[in-house]
């Protein structure tokens, strides 16, 4: 664990150097790891309420940091059993209703607050950070935090930390028309105590044997050249990653990219498909928007917590290097 | 009359109401009230099917489109003439129209990509149910800065999805 902790600092510091050298304003990055570390480090339970259009969903998380590392689970309170249970850069999501379970296995550290230098460098060229007012959520006083985008390929993020821990309490994205298009909430929340080991294990102990698992497997490497190449990208998006998955159920490893701007991501994925694809074009849930179209016997898949129009345009514009 | 062929179109009729509302529209004075309502329903959405040409002004425009926006293919919508001709047809129609209305997606798409044809930016918002994306949203989640703020709030997208596309 103290390890981790000193890999971290080690990098805030490395990337202020960076930053001091390249005249950015650290303020952005600077805020985003702070929080980042709040939320891995601390112990803490609460309800979470996430809203997006017309639906509500609320939920109950634990998460609990100790010499086994970081441990987290959330629970629905309401609607279809749903559980999320994450060990570290494991990640694995039930659906006792489906008999479902899907399994994703982090490469380790290649996930924030990994940000490149230049990242960090082109968040303030493309959004405007500022502190907000004070306010109350969750019943304690918190501090307003804006990212407003410089340009209507991203949309607008709004953070409510804890003054007192750090940790987030509220996160929204907005969209041009200042639209609330997503929001996450606590409204409750216990920081420091005891967390019980239990409450972050999985309810369901030992899988039945008939349900279906579904594997995302880790990345081999993080830079494989795929073949893909995208031509066009939102100004401040560089890649991050580039590798081959497997994925369960699909027949031949599928090619992810990763394109970030330091705020959001941008995932671009190119797996085999002979035929005619069913769901192609644009569909939208919550910040998330997706973008499906087919080139020859593959179908690309781009999404990212963006307006729609980015992740078309970036879809629109990927090819295969020859 | 007028108001239960209001109640029609907006699919709040009973099932008695209707059977007797749907026999009616034989009447040609009836029918063209029902149309009626119709253009305005159409109007108020902002539909453009309605104008004069749009079947192909649209075309036209599709076959321009320099991206591939979407697979082409047929929009299901009202046709008001074959509905004329046959009254009988109409009344399973109008059912079946009702049935649309639930979903808004198709209407809504079309006009979408019409709208949007002189911006070339955004396609048509619709439903992508088959595609089972939720193996990639649950892969991307880790790769975001904003959504790594926050541990596994997020994965509740993922969930919320495959509460509804069991796959």
């Amino acid at each position: 664990m103290m390890r981790r902790v000193w890999w971290f600092w080690t990098g805030l510091v490395a990337s202020g150097l960076a930053l001091a050298e390249q005249g950015a304003a650290p303020g952005a990055a600077e805020w985003l790891q702070t929080v980042a570390n709040a939320a891995r480090q601390l112990n803490y339970v609460g309800t979470v309420v996430y809203q997006h259009g017309n639906r509500v969903e609320t939920s109950r998380l634990f998460h609990l940091n100790d010499v086994q590392g970081e441990q987290e689970r959330l629970i629905s309170l309401e609607g279809p059993m749903r559980e999320i249970v994450r060990s570290n850069d494991q990640v694995t999501c039930f659906y006792p209703e489906l008999r479902v379970v899907r399994i994703e296995q982090r490469s380790a550290r290649n996930a924030f607050p990994a940000l490149l230098p230049q990242q960090m460098a082109t968040l303030s060229q493309n959004y405007n950070f500022r502190q907000g007012e004070l306010a109350r959520v969750a019943g304690v006083e918190a501090r307003a935090y804006v990212f407003e985008p410089k340009d209507g390929l991203r949309y607008g993020h709004q953070f409510w930390t804890d003054n007192a821990s750090g940790l987030l309490l509220k996160a929204r994205m907005v969209n041009d028309k200042n639209e609330v298009i997503e929001q996450f909430m606590f409204t409750d929340l216990r920081v420091g105590g005891k967390i019980e080991r239990s409450s972050v294990r999985p309810s369901i102990g030992r899988l039945p044997p008939d349900w279906k698992v579904l594997k995302v497997s880790p990345a081999v490497g993080v830079l494989q050249d795929t073949g893909w190449q995208v031509a066009y990208l939102p100004p401040g998006f560089t890649k991050i990653v580039e590798m081959f998955r497997t994925i369960t159920g699909k027949p031949d490893p599928v090619a992810h990219l990763v394109f970030s701007d330091g705020l959001v991501a941008v995932s671009v994925f190119v797996e085999t498909h002979k035929g005619q694809a069913h769901g192609q074009g644009l569909v939208r849930t919550g910040a998330i928007n997706v973008y499906a179209l087919q080139i020859d016997d593959h179908l690309i898949t781009v999404l990212g917590e963006t307006p729609g129009e980015t992740v078309q345009r970036i879809a629109g514009s990927i090819t295969r290097r020859r | 009359m007028g108001e239960e062929i209001s109640q029609l179109v907006d699919g709040e009729l009973e099932a008695a109401q209707l059977e007797r509302v749907c026999a009616r529209l034989g009447d040609g004075k009836a029918l063209e009230v029902w149309v009626a309502y119709h253009l305005i329903g159409d109007a108020l959405r902002q539909s453009a099917s309605v104008a004069p040409g749009f079947h192909e002004r649209f075309s036209e425009r599709l076959a321009a489109e320099p991206t591939v926006l979407a697979p082409p293919r047929r929009v299901p919508r009202p046709q008001f003439v074959p509905w004329a001709v046959a009254a009988s047809v109409a009344a399973v129609a109008v059912v079946g129209w009702i049935g649309l209305r639930e979903i808004p997606a198709p209407p809504l798409g079309a006009t979408a990509q019409v709208q949007t044809a002189e911006k070339v930016s955004v396609a048509a918002v619709r439903p992508l149910q088959s595609a089972g994306y939720n193996d990639y949203l649950m892969v991307h989640q880790a790769y975001s800065p904003a959504t790594a703020l926050q541990g596994v709030r997020p994965y509740i997208r993922t969930v919320a999805e495959s509460g509804q596309e069991a796959r």
